[in-house]
């Protein structure tokens, strides 16, 4: 019987393919360190699945957004678990993924064939800072407030266009709703957008090329 | 890079996998083993630790000192030690745009910029050198970003020995890394490396001396009231300090008496449903933020030079309509103080301040009319006053005492007349309090919950324990 919905299934899906070809492949020995970029790929779903929780009960304007965090930590069943999680996810990421590259660095992994592995590997770090940035200023507290009034400040310092990118980020000459909404957008849906396309394509690359083995005094 | 080495390349590759491990089960398991972990640290982090609150948002307090994620603070500190530098500091951009662009530029480039094809770290010396240093500096910043770069009394030091640290050593010991190996080129791996590890080394020691002499300030941290109950309380303690005077402890005050400039001023009952139905919540805290003019009462909010945050207006407002406004129905509510168990000795921090705060504090504060007597530390309250000392420990005729019992104090010079009215001037405490002040009193006033616990008796089951607390005065 389920040999039968197995084989009905394979026919359609290609399971076998499937796990001939991502899953039953030959690897270098492994090493702990390169555990690095599937606990970083595990922290981002992680990221994804808790934020979207929070989304259910977070309301994205100054008038609100204080308060729904405050309610989402004392009044909604486990959302103290839940804004936990996410909150340290988020540090734990930008870890995790720092010291990623840098393993990657010392193992000089991005060289030949591994270049563009790198090059989005660089795309999905900034793109990660990029989340912490935005999603830095959503609970709408003091803190997140001056930090991002100070942030963009910086980012309005680039010669000739800063005052262009001052005005993008905060979506007038001031800190307001509009700067609230759009970070949320970019928290939620941009940045998110970006960095699951960039992962599609760092991991197909990893499964074109393989995982580079611990070099050795012959590499 | 030419066709030979790519294959060469490969073929070392093809020999590492034919002695390697199989993706599934091998490879995944460790990815598991790890991504569980993280997950079990992160339900820990979440449970033990969690998420500190902070205050709500306030625009017009331009004293709060802002602070990054904390995985931005060495950019901040960057350039805070950038800024430092004479002219060059000037220019912003540098620091902010140019120099942390082209680090990403280069990282991003890198193995465009690395073309040696070796990937053996003994054979990679330079770049791996170079990035320690980097680490070892954005660590070290990161460390020492509290610290501020110019002392209290104006003294430049810090901040010169935080650039030496986290700008100088790095900086020269990178570009004599370069010097190294393209000019020098004869350098032995043995000396490179020393040179990287004795940058980090100073670097470490450095910013161990900075954390050492130059202390971090201390922050105030407030407590943000995120429960209702919460938010009740430190909305009622608010009211009594900014409000009571003039509206009185319950609001019904319609004609003010005994605040200088406004006596005899009528005023709206504040706990009355004409206020509390017609004004919103948001009306409430403009009236508080901005005050009425018009009627004597002063701006309370920050924006309008007043002391309150948004946040502490917006408690004021919660504790009014929670306790005035009949269609709302208050929780309940955490006592002033933890009641006293038999043979407790009350202390300054846990009972006597929370009354105070509650009771006294509403005039007893700098700026009011109360004999220069001074209510808003433990200290203060100990030794201000124009009769100070006003309680004396172990003295159950202290002053303080004997007016919150209702006695009046007389004039010494002329006994007909009264020196200092009996407290508070409308109304009077209740005996469970004024039991608490003169526990406290008679037991050597401790500050501390520690000392008060040093001092209490505890009762001995069976031995007829009376309650009564130990009377022995500690000068």
């Amino acid at each position: 019987m389920w040999k039968n919905v197995y084989e009905w299934l394979d026919e359609r899906l290609g399971l076998n393919d499937l796990y001939k070809n991502l899953l039953d492949r030959p690897e270098p020995k492994g090493n702990w360190w390169n555990t690095l970029g599937s606990a970083a790929l595990f922290l981002f779903i992680l990221q994804g699945v808790t934020g979207i929780f929070l989304t259910v009960y977070y309301t994205p304007s100054p008038d609100h957004a204080y308060d729904s965090i405050n309610y989402i930590m004392n009044g909604v069943a486990f959302g103290w678990l839940i804004r936990g999680i996410h909150h340290w996810g988020a540090t734990l990421m930008v870890v995790v993924v720092f010291i990623h590259m840098l393993r990657v660095f010392v193992t000089a992994s991005f060289k030949y064939p591994r270049e563009l592995t790198w090059l989005i590997g660089i795309g999905l770090f900034l793109v990660t800072l990029g989340m912490g940035f935005t999603g830095y200023l959503l609970p709408w507290n003091q803190q997140s407030y001056w930090a991002t009034t100070v942030g963009t400040q910086i980012a309005g310092s680039v010669p000739f266009i800063g005052d262009f990118i001052l005005k993008v980020l905060r979506g007038g000459s001031d800190l307001s709703a509009l700067t609230l909404q759009r970070f949320f957008s970019a928290h939620i849906w941009m940045l998110p957008a970006a960095l699951a396309g960039l992962i599609g394509v760092h991991l197909y690359l990893i499964i074109k090329h393989g995982e580079s083995n611990f070099p050795s005094k012959e590499d | 890079m030419d066709n030979e080495t790519k294959q060469k390349i490969n073929k070392r590759y093809e020999r590492e996998l034919n002695r390697g491990e199989r993706f599934w089960p091998d490879s995944i398991f460790k990815d598991l083993i790890v991504s569980l972990g993280i997950f079990v640290l992160l339900i820990m982090l979440a449970t033990f630790i969690g998420v500190d609150a902070q205050p709500r948002v306030d625009p017009s307090d331009t004293t709060y000192i802002p602070r990054p994620e904390w995985y931005f603070l060495f950019l901040f500190k960057f350039l805070a030690i950038y800024g430092q530098i004479p002219v060059l500091g000037k220019i912003e951009w540098l620091a902010t745009v140019a120099v942390p662009g082209l680090v990403i530029l280069v990282l991003a480039l890198m193995p465009f910029i690395d073309r040696n094809p070796n990937r053996y770290y003994g054979k990679r010396v330079l770049p791996i050198s170079v990035m320690a240093i980097i680490v070892v500096d954005i660590v070290m910043l990161t460390i020492m970003a509290d610290v501020p770069t110019v002392t209290e009394n104006g003294s430049m030091l810090p901040g010169i020995l935080q650039a030496i640290a986290g700008m100088v050593i790095p900086l020269v010991a990178i570009i004599l890394l370069f010097l190294m190996t393209f000019v020098f080129r004869k350098t032995s791996t043995k000396t490179m490396i020393w040179t990287a590890a004795i940058s980090a080394i100073l670097t470490i020691g450095l910013t161990g001396g900075v954390l050492a002499w130059f202390p971090v300030p201390a922050t105030t941290e407030t407590a943000v009231a995120t429960t209702l109950v919460d938010q009740i309380s430190a909305g009622q303690d608010l009211y009594s300090v900014n409000c009571v005077e003039c509206h009185g402890d319950d609001g019904k005050v319609t004609k003010i008496e005994g605040v200088k400039g406004l006596e005899g001023k009528l005023i709206p009952a504040i706990n009355s449903t004409d206020v509390l139905y017609t004004l919103d919540d948001a009306t409430l805290a403009e009236v508080i933020a901005y005050g009425r003019p018009e009627a004597g009462m002063t701006p309370f909010g920050k924006a309008y030079g007043g002391q309150l945050s948004t946040s502490d207006i917006e408690n004021i407002v919660t504790f009014m309509r929670y306790t005035w406004d009949d269609r709302f129905e208050a929780p309940k509510l955490k006592p002033l103080y933890p009641p006293l168990a038999a043979g407790e000795v009350p202390s300054y921090d846990v009972h006597i301040a929370p009354i105070v705060k509650r009771y006294c504090l509403s005039c007893h504060q700098a700026g009011k009319q109360n004999n220069n007597y001074l209510m808003d530390t433990y200290d203060d309250i100990l030794k201000t006053g124009d009769q100070a000392p006003n309680v004396t420990a172990g003295d159950e005729n202290s002053t303080l005492l004997k007016v919150i019992e209702g006695t009046p104090i007389p004039d010494p010079k002329d006994p007909t007349q009264t020196l200092i009215r009996a407290m508070p001037p409308n109304g009077h405490m209740s005996p469970d309090i004024i039991n608490v002040f003169k526990l406290w009193i008679m037991n050597g006033m401790p500050q501390t919950a520690e000392d008060a616990a040093k001092l209490s008796v505890t009762p001995t089951p069976g031995a007829g324990s009376t309650g009564t607390p130990a009377t022995t005065p500690t000068p």
